[in-house]
């Protein structure tokens, strides 16, 4: 069975018997990644595994079937939305391979790193969540189990967060950050308080730090400083609110700034 | 803004598309169609996932994850290659084999593999088969396997074992391991007829 391009003698053989264990998931991580390297070159190492995985898919089928719980597929669903779909290349309507799938560069799928996917999961339940300001309040006591009771996050801001997710006149207003990432802004005048949610902003690391800035027609006043560590991060805006102030954020050295030095990566009218 | 996105009044249908059709017609956004592929293979995708990561809540993630991945990179689906139900397999059994070896879950390793040794029989592959009827076929081949050859196989899918993880846990040398599950899955692909 051995083509005209197959790689010469030995090496191949070697990595063809690796195969029918690629195909089960079970090679060690050395081999694994030889064997993957070796796939995107090889087509007749494609046509083996794919012959082998269907043999594999069987074991998977031979179990008796299991239905998830009912609200898995309703919460699947809301995260659509958020989940571009890839398009076959080149319209051509060939399909891209899927041999070694996560690590071509898939627009959505990088690398299957479980914590890079739990924070992604994360990420779109938080959109989710946010999308009623009541069930900001869930979302408050998920994030900050476990913190102290003072500090900018601890539980008496937790409380206070959870008052002005649950005051009736709470609004919220989001923005999307050039580079990547989203803030959201929740805020209620009858409280004079507001707290900013971010998703998925980069660390801006030890030298430097975020800072939140009311913003009207006097200028800017600083609302106080957060770090992202994590994929989430949130904040009560420290000082009054007032309705139609905007909110904005810039990157500041760390401590913070007493005026923005830099342009807002953010602005948020409210 | 949570549409009704479970319409059971398009159950009738579902059974007049293959499954192959509607895994095509979600990779053009059909969200109907992936829909009525979730009802139909969920139960499978999430029956696998379970088995390989025990925890059901953890299989309850994984599973939103394989769908989302599926509705995400069905576009990557040849119907001429194979079937939806092994493409959906395959992706499922490699994000709960991801999750297995996640730093996050070494932890719980240890127990959670000690738990199965004590669920998982060494002809659990074969037990499992016998319990799907509808798999004749497939518990048929797994019959004629040799129970060594079983034992591996059961431990690298369903256990989610590498082939030096197999060799430690059952005290044999790892070329030994290699040739078992080698053997065994190449006896399985020609009992089952699979052919490229």
């Amino acid at each position: 069975m051995s083509g005209a391009d197959d790689r010469p003698g030995s090496e191949f053989d070697e990595l063809r018997e690796l195969t029918p264990a690629y195909a089960l998931g079970a090679l060690d991580e050395p081999d694994r990644l030889r064997f993957e390297h070796a796939l995107e070159s090889s087509a007749e190492l494609r046509a083996e595994v794919e012959a082998f995985r269907a043999a594999a898919a069987s074991l998977g089928e031979s179990l008796p079937p299991l239905a998830p719980p009912p609200g898995l597929k309703a919460d699947l669903f809301a995260r659509l939305d958020t989940a571009p779909q890839e398009r076959p290349a080149g319209g051509s309507g060939r399909p891209r391979s899927d041999y070694v799938a996560p690590v071509e560069p898939a627009p959505v799928e990088p690398a299957p790193l479980v914590d890079e996917l739990a924070a992604r999961r994360r990420r779109r339940r938080l959109a989710a969540v946010l999308s009623s300001a009541a069930a900001l309040v869930l979302l408050v006591v998920g994030v900050v189990v476990g913190t102290n009771w003072v500090g900018p996050n601890g539980w008496g801001a937790q409380r206070e967060m959870t008052a002005l997710a649950e005051a009736p006149d709470a609004e919220q207003a989001s923005a999307d950050v050039p580079g990547g990432g989203e803030v959201t802004l929740v805020w209620s005048a009858e409280q004079g308080r507001s707290a900013i949610v971010a998703e998925g902003l980069p660390d801006v690391g030890d030298e430097h730090t975020y800072e939140l800035w009311y913003i009207d027609e006097s200028g800017a006043v600083s609302a106080g400083t957060f770090d992202v560590r994590g994929d989430e991060a949130w904040r009560l805006l420290e000082g009054e609110f007032a309705s139609g102030t905007a909110v904005g954020i810039t990157v500041e050295p760390a401590g913070g700034s007493p005026e923005p030095t830099t342009e807002p990566i953010a602005v948020i009218a409210t | 803004m949570l549409d009704p996105v479970v319409d059971d009044g398009e159950q009738l249908e579902v059974r007049s598309a293959t499954l192959d059709e509607l895994l095509v017609a979600t990779a053009a956004g059909d969200r109907d169609a992936f829909s009525r592929l979730y009802d139909e293979t969920a139960p499978r995708v999430f029956g696998l996932v379970r088995r390989v990561l025990v925890d059901a809540a953890q299989a309850e993630e994984v599973t939103q994850d394989v769908f989302l991945e599926a509705w995400q990179t069905a576009a990557r689906f040849d119907p001429a290659r194979g079937a939806a139900t092994a493409w959906l397999l395959t992706l499922a059994h490699r994000r709960a084999v991801d999750r297995v070896r996640s730093a996050q879950a070494s932890r719980e390793r240890d127990l959670r593999t000690g738990i199965r040794d004590l669920e998982v029989p060494v002809d659990e592959v074969a037990e499992a088969a016998e319990i799907a009827v509808e798999h004749e076929r497939v518990s048929g081949a797994l019959a004629e396997l040799s129970p060594a050859q079983r034992e591996c196989l059961a431990l690298a899918y369903y256990g989610g074992c590498t082939q030096s993880e197999i060799a430690a846990r059952l005290d044999l040398p790892l070329g030994t391991v290699k040739t078992r599950l080698r053997d065994g899955m190449i006896r399985l692909r020609e009992l089952l007829g699979v052919t490229t």
